[in-house]
C-alpha cells in the first residue's frame, strides 16, 4: 500500500521535481544527462526510452513509436522543445539518433519477423519449395531426395514424409531460420545433425529447430531481446541479426541438450523450458551480447 | 432474496468441494491437431504452435472435474513411447485430421492399436473428427465408417465432429467426456 502511494507520487510529482532541480543545477535535460552519463548500448538506450515513454511531452512520447521516415524530423522536434542547441553540444543529436534508431528499429524488425511468421508454407511457391530443398542439401550433401514426397525427410528430423505440415505457427520463419544456420554454419549444422540422431539421447533435428524458432520469436515479441541488440547493433536491427541470435540457441541448445543427458525425448518440453530460463537469465543482463563462438 | 451471507456460503463450498481429478490421453498421428484441442480446452492462444516433441500437459475445469489432459507427440518415431502413458487413463481422446484422406488407413491401425491394449481396456473413447473447418474434411459419419467404429463393442464411445482452430464442436465432446468419466468397464 505505501509503496503504491510511493510510487504514485513519485511517478506524478517527485520525479518532475527531481528533474526540474536537476535540470536547475547541471543546466541539462534529462535526455542529455543520459546520454553524457552512460556508455551507448542497452543501459543508454533503455534509459531514454523509459524517459521519452513517462515523458509529458507529446512530442517526446511520439519519438518511441516513430516510423524510420520521420525519424530525423521527430529529432528535430525533440531538440527544439528541450531548447538543445546543436552547437552547444554536437554529440548530444548524434547519439539521441542512434537510440531512436535501436528503439524503433526494434519494432520493425518485430514486424518484419511476425510476416514472415505469418507466411504459412506453401507447396505451391516454387520459392518455398526451393529452399526446402536447398535445406536438405546443405544438411545431406551426399544424399539425393528419391522424391518430393518420401520417408527420407525424417533423416533430417521431419515428422512425416512431407515437411509442409511441421512449419505450422511459425510459418516460413522457421523454414527460413533453419536455412539460415546451414548455409552460414554448414559445419556446425551437420555435425549437430549427427549428433541428434543418437540412439537413446536423440531429437527430432528439424522439429525441435521450429521449436527454437519459436523461442527466438517469443523472445522479440516480449522485448526480451532488447538489451542484446541494443548492445550488439549500434542502429537498425535487421533480419540478419535475428537469424544469428537463432542460430546461437540451435548451437547453445544442442551442448546444452548432451550435458543434461536426458532420458528421452519424451523429457524434451521441460528440458526447453530449463534451457528457456537459462537464456532469459542471460539476457536480463544490460551488458548482455549473444553470440555463437565456435568451439574450434 | 439471497442474502450476501448465504451467497457468500455457497460459493465457498462450490469453491471446497474437491474436484475429482480425471486422466485424459490425447493421442492421434502427427499434425491431427491434439496439441492445438489442447490449447483450445485451455483457453490459450492458438496461433504459435509448433510440433510437438515429447508431451504437453495442461489442468483444466470442467463441470466438477480436474481434468488433467496429456497431449503425447504423434510423431511415427515417437509413437512406441505412448504405452508409457496408458496407466490409469480415464478417458482416450484420439484425435484424427478429417482432411488427410491419404493417412485415414494409418489412423485407423493406430487407433485399432491403441483399442486392443490391455491397459486401455474398457477406456471410454471420444474420436474428435477435427479440422472441420477445412472445406475437404470428411464428415464424421464418413470417418465412422471408415474406421469400423461401430464393431467396437468393449467400451462406450462417440464420435464428434469438431475444428480445434474455431472450438466449434468442442465444449460438446468435452461434455460427452464428462458425462461418461466414470463409465469404465471393468
Amino acid at each position: 500500500m505505501l509503496l503504491h502511494l510511493w510510487q504514485y507520487l513519485y511517478n506524478n510529482y517527485f520525479r518532475f521535481l527531481m528533474k526540474w532541480i536537476l535540470r536547475q543545477v547541471t543546466r541539462k535535460c534529462e535526455l542529455q544527462r543520459i546520454v553524457d552519463g552512460l556508455e551507448p548500448g542497452a543501459s543508454r538506450t533503455h534509459r531514454v526510452e523509459y524517459s521519452l515513454g513517462c515523458s509529458k511531452s507529446k512530442v517526446l512520447r511520439r519519438a518511441v513509436n516513430v516510423d524510420m521516415d520521420d525519424l530525423d524530423k521527430c529529432l528535430m522536434d525533440i531538440m527544439k522543445a528541450k531548447k538543445i542547441h546543436k552547437q552547444k553540444d554536437p554529440r548530444f543529436q548524434v547519439s539521441l539518433r542512434v537510440c531512436l534508431l535501436q528503439i524503433s528499429g526494434y519494432k520493425q524488425l518485430y514486424l518484419r519477423v511476425e510476416n514472415l511468421r505469418k507466411q504459412p508454407y506453401d507447396s505451391n511457391n516454387d520459392e518455398h519449395e526451393e529452399q526446402l530443398m536447398e535445406l536438405w542439401s546443405l544438411l545431406m550433401p551426399n544424399q539425393e531426395l528419391v522424391s518430393r514426397i518420401t520417408k527420407q525427410w525424417g533423416d533430417i528430423g521431419f515428422q512425416g514424409d512431407d515437411p509442409k505440415t511441421d512449419f505450422r505457427g511459425m510459418g516460413m520463419l522457421g523454414l527460413v531460420n533453419l536455412l539460415y544456420f546451414s548455409k552460414h554454419y554448414t559445419e556446425e549444422s551437420r555435425q549437430i545433425l549427427s549428433r541428434s540422431n543418437h540412439p537413446k539421447m536423440g531429437y527430432s533435428y528439424a522439429i525441435v529447430g521450429i521449436n527454437l524458432t519459436e523461442m527466438a520469436y517469443s523472445l522479440l515479441k516480449s522485448g526480451t531481446l532488447k538489451s542484446h541488440l541494443y548492445n550488439l547493433v549500434p542502429g537498425v536491427p535487421q533480419l540478419e541479426h535475428f537469424h544469428q541470435f537463432y542460430c546461437y540457441l540451435m548451437y547453445e541448445f544442442d551442448k546444452f541438450w548432451f550435458q543434461e543427458e536426458p532420458e528421452s525425448i519424451m523429457l524434451f518440453n521441460q528440458y526447453r523450458e530449463k534451457f528457456h530460463n537459462r537464456i532469459k537469465g542471460l539476457l536480463s543482463d544490460q551488458n548482455v551480447v549473444l553470440t555463437l563462438k565456435k568451439a574450434n | 432474496m439471497l442474502s450476501v451471507k448465504g451467497l457468500l456460503s455457497i460459493l465457498r463450498k462450490l469453491k471446497s468441494a474437491p474436484d475429482q481429478e480425471v486422466r485424459i490421453l490425447l493421442l492421434g498421428l502427427d499434425n491431427a491437431g491434439k496439441t492445438t484441442l489442447l490449447k483450445q480446452l485451455a483457453s490459450e492462444d492458438i496461433s504459435h504452435i509448433t510440433p510437438t516433441q515429447g508431451f504437453n500437459i495442461k489442468s483444466v475445469q470442467s463441470q466438477g472435474f480436474k481434468l488433467n489432459v496429456w497431449d503425447i507427440g504423434g510423431q511415427r518415431k515417437i509413437r512406441p513411447y505412448w504405452r508409457n502413458y496408458f496407466e490409469n487413463t480415464d478417458v482416450l481422446i484420439y484425435v484424427i485430421d478429417s482432411a488427410d484422406r491419404k493417412r485415414f488407413e494409418e489412423t485407423g491401425q493406430e487407433l485399432a492399436e491403441l483399442l486392443d491394449e490391455e491397459k486401455l481396456s474398457g477406456v471410454p473413447v471420444l474420436i474428435f473428427a477435427n479440422k472441420q473447418d477445412l472445406l475437404t474434411a470428411a464428415p464424421a459419419s464418413e470417418i465412422a465408417e471408415g474406421l469400423n467404429l461401430h464393431t467396437i463393442r468393449d467400451r462406450v464411445w462417440q464420435i464428434q465432429s469438431c475444428s480445434a482452430l474455431t472450438g466449434e464442436g468442442v465444449q460438446d465432446g468435452m461434455n460427452w467426456v464428462c458425462k461418461n468419466v466414470n463409465a469404465k468397464k471393468k
